[in-house]
């Protein structure tokens, strides 16, 4: 602290200086108090000297690397455990029809780096040669075109955050919790920063013919995946991107161009992009019918289930990263994550009970459309509590997540997709956290 | 064309000279303006909410709309054969179905050679693969509507007879995706083959015909393929109301298990649960095959013992999945009958069946390896299995 320039303050007459120094004032006073009451009890004040100040650090005593090395950067061997993850569970085809999911308990942000961004194939992970990747955009248009990558690129460029989130994200749940694990539970989901180009951009100078209803993706891999996607989405908000979080997309996400529907299944943002066409009638592909159509009790299924509904989570603590450390009547924050793919999140409330009582969460950081936005509470963390830790998020469209019982009711237990039912953290009296859920 | 489509690009002041003789549906003056109150809550296709691109901005984001008005003259005209060669799509009323013919006996041996070692014995699936068939599709077309809500309850059965809505699917997933190990091999005829073959272990009758052991399926047949499921799927996707029927789906949340504060659903903030509501734990320890293994801890990984052989490594990462037993039918690394077997071919065919694929056998193993290191492996592994 300057002393010179506190002392200025303290002739200041302006109203807005005088609210200034009280503040500065209440600040000095608590921690004054602060510093022999609750600090006492923690170990700041330890017996002995830690070593980690009182000797050299080894790395700051030896010459480091040299700027020539690891051209493209590496993470901290350190971070070595801050990996995707994947179960034999969901390992078909020899892990080529497969998924490995995100730590989103290490995530920050709304950005997931682009080496621990999901990982979802039905026939591996492609290795498209930029020289050979053609772009056809044809069917019922005008003009059908064909792109190299070079050409699509030179399109006018749009950059969004949006997450893209696996539409069976929590679908091994449907008849009670599996996985004591947020990266399991929740992480079939990342968020990043795209850049790419507006379809409707492209579709300017084609000529969409009246009939144009529905137009087909199609990728250029082993399984050569395809979904098909309604003109309302084609002519609002779908991008074909190449670009993640400022470089190219990594082959598993669809090296060198994708589709990006924001907000809707990822499994319809089909990677590795080689053909769209545009059609009257629908087509039926394998991914659409035998998969990623939800059974309802009735017997019937929901087709094209577009959007990602209303979501969210606890983050911290999470089985994985615990609160056993904590001391009593230590103050911590409670943080997660919400997300919409129909909207823009609004708020997120959270409740300590299991979802009998609710208190309002604050929202953090950037609040975008159909992306991953931060929520956070504070707590006063006493020892031996044990808690019900639920979250339930809103968005502008309206929805709020149901409870598990609410969306059952509707959807029964048979639908492996889109389950946004609100879920349940215990936090156990040592501080422990189990994923659990809470059904009548 | 739909009024939304029409608003759409209407408000999102996209209608400059071009943007309107590309969506031709605004001369034709056949469709009303949309009610304002439309306008208002500006519904999307899934139920969301619609952010226009409006005075430089959509959303949170600034636009430059100038970008969005066409003009570019990027790409070039594909040619026919071009179109020709891509456009294999097949659509459930034969659209893209190409002429041939193979037999349920033909289907049998070409499954026997390239699918069952993932599919298993007559379509059961298992370790992972998807089941082809169960028994007769019209019968198991019923346990759709069953819920394991008892742990010992049958679930439904979502196999291709009883689940999928057309039999175009079949055909055209076979041809562009299987055998998963070297897809896109087959001939026409082949799927044709295979096609009837998975008929007639999931029981089907076409035209009143069931299709048994010498059945020959064909183009025309093969349009008249009924699947017991084709009305299972809501919302109606196909026809002229197509897209107002998705539209109008969504807009219910009900529908599709939603809950929305502008339908009638509450906020609740206190005394919000059932009296019976309880914590439901996971079962047995719950699904704990995690790996690598969960871990936060913030260390140095362990060295790797050091590897003499650099293909030991690259046999490892690569080809154990199948190599290290016999459940894939791959040669088994230390059988000495079985590997002398496929030395006796010649060293240079094996390399060549071993990059090329040859069976179950995907081409290098579907790693990404060059020749040189490929062959180092496969070296690696006839020396290991003398
Ligand atoms: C190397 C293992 C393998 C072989 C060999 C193989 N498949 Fe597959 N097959 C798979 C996997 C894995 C899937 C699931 C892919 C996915 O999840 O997207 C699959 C899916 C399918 C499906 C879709 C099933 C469903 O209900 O969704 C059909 C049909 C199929 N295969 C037919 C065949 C035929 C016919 C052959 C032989 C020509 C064959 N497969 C060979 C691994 C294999
Ligand atoms: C998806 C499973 C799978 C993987 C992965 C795999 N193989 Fe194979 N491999 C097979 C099967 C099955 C056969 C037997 C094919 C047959 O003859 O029907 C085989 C056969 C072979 C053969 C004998 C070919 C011949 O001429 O008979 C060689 C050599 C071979 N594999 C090498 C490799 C190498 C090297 C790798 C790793 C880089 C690898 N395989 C990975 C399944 C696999």
């Amino acid at each position: 602290m300057d002393n010179k320039q506190s002392n200025q303050d303290l002739f200041s007459d302006s109203i807005e200086e005088e609210s200034k120094i009280s503040d500065r004032r209440e600040f000095f006073r608590k921690t004054a108090a602060l510093g022999v009451t609750a600090l006492a009890g923690t170990s700041l004040f330890a017996s002995q000297d830690d070593p980690a100040i009182m000797h050299h650090a080894p790395w700051g005593q030896k010459w480091g690397d040299p700027v020539t090395k690891n051209l493209y950067g590496m993470p901290s061997a350190y971070e070595h455990n801050v990996v995707r993850r994947y179960t034999q569970l969901l390992a078909s085809g020899n892990y080529r029809a497969s998924i490995a999911v995100t730590p989103i308990q290490e995530s920050t942000g709304i950005i997931t780096p682009n080496g621990l961004f999901f990982s979802r194939s039905h026939g591996g992970t492609a290795h498209v040669d930029p020289k050979e990747f053609r772009l056809m955009i044809h069917g019922l248009v005008e003009k059908p075109i064909v792109l190299t990558l070079e050409q699509l690129k030179r399109y006018p460029k749009v950059t969004r955050t949006h997450f893209i989130e696996c539409p069976a994200n929590g679908g091994q749940e449907w008849r009670g919790p599996q996985f004591n694990s947020l990266q399991f539970a929740k992480g079939f989901m990342s968020s990043a920063e795209w850049t790419g180009v507006y379809i409707k951009t492209i579709l300017a100078d084609l000529g969409l013919k009246p009939e144009a209803k529905w137009m087909l993706s199609e990728g250029s891999d082993n399984s050569e995946m395809g979904r098909t996607v309604p003109i309302d989405k084609v002519l609002d908000d779908a991008m074909i991107v190449w670009g993640q979080n400022g470089e190219a997309l990594r082959p598993e996400q669809g090296y060198p161009a994708r589709l990006l529907l924001p907000g809707w299944e990822g499994n319809l943002c089909v990677k590795w992009l080689k053909r769209i066409e545009f059609a009257a009638e629908p087509w039926y592909c394998k991914e659409e019918t035998s998969k990623y159509t939800a059974l309802k009790p009735s017997g019937k299924a929901i087709q094209h289930f577009y959007a990602n509904e209303v979501n969210s989570t606890v983050v911290s603590p999470s089985p994985e990263i615990p609160w056993t450390d904590l001391q009593d009547g230590q103050r911590v924050e409670i943080e997660g994550l919400a997300w919409s793919g129909m909207g823009t999140i609004t708020g997120v409330d959270l409740s300590f009970d299991g979802g009998k009582n609710y208190v309002e969460a604050k929202l953090k950081g950037l609040v975008l459309p159909k992306s991953w936005t931060r929520w956070s509470y504070m707590h006063t963390y006493k020892k031996g509590e044990v808690l019900l830790l639920t979250s339930r998020a809103m968005d502008d469209a309206g929805y709020i997540q149901p409870t598990v019982d609410e969306e059952t009711s509707v959807m029964g237990v048979e639908s492996v997709y889109h389950r946004n039912g609100v879920e349940t953290w215990e936090v156990t009296a040592t501080g422990e956290v189990n994923h659990v859920q809470i059904r009548s | 064309m739909f009024k939304l489509d029409r608003k759409l690009i209407i408000s999102a002041s996209l209608v400059t000279a071009v943007a309107l003789s590309v969506v031709g549906c605004f001369q034709g003056g056949d469709v009303t303006p949309p009610p304002s109150s439309e306008f208002n809550n500006h519904a999307t296709i899934d139920g969301g909410v619609y952010y226009p691109v409006k005075d430089g901005r959509t959303g949170p984001y600034r636009i430059n709309e100038d970008t969005l008005k066409g003009g570019f003259s990027h790409g070039r005209t594909p040619t026919a054969n071009e179109i020709a060669a891509w456009d294999k799509d097949i659509m459930p009323d034969g659209t893209g179905l190409p002429e041939g013919s193979g037999s349920v006996e033909e289907g049998a041996e070409v499954y026997e050679a390239q699918c069952v070692s993932c599919h298993g014995d007559f379509g059961s699936g298992g370790a992972g693969y998807p089941s082809l068939a169960q028994g007769n599709a019209v019968t198991l077309q019923k346990t759709l509507k069953n819920q394991r809500v008892k742990p010992d309850a049958d679930g439904p059965v979502r196999v291709f007879g009883a689940y999928w809505p057309y039999a175009s699917t079949l055909w055209w997933y076979i041809r562009d995706a299987m055998p998963h190990t070297k897809s896109k091999s087959l001939t026409d005829n082949q799927v044709y083959a295979l096609s009837a073959y998975i008929l007639n272990i999931n029981e089907f009758e076409i035209d009143g015909e069931k299709v048994d052991d010498d059945y020959v399926l064909d183009r025309a047949k093969f349009l008249k393929i009924k699947m017991p499921n084709v009305d299972g799927f809501e919302p109606i996707i196909n026809g002229p109301q197509a897209l107002d029927n998705v539209r109008n789906y969504y807009k219910d949340a009900k529908n599709f298990g939603g809950l929305n504060l502008k339908q009638g659903a509450v906020r609740c903030m206190t005394n919000c649960q059932k009296e019976t509501a309880v914590v439901t734990r996971i079962q047995n320890g719950g699904i704990s095959d995690l790996n690598p293994p969960l871990s936060s801890v913030r260390d140095l990984p362990a060295e790797k013992a050091v590897v003499l052989d650099p293909a030991q490594t690259l046999y490892e990462e690569n080809c154990k999945v199948c190599h290290a037993d016999s459940s894939m039918g791959a040669p088994v690394m230390g059988d000495k009958v079985a590997w002398g077997k496929v030395t006796a071919k010649g060293i240079d065919k094996v390399y060549a069946n071993g990059m090329n694929g040859i069976n179950a056998m995907p081409a290098k193993g579907g790693a990404n390896l060059s020749d040189k290191d490929f062959k180092s492996v496969v070296d690696y592994m006839i020396n290991s299995s003398k």
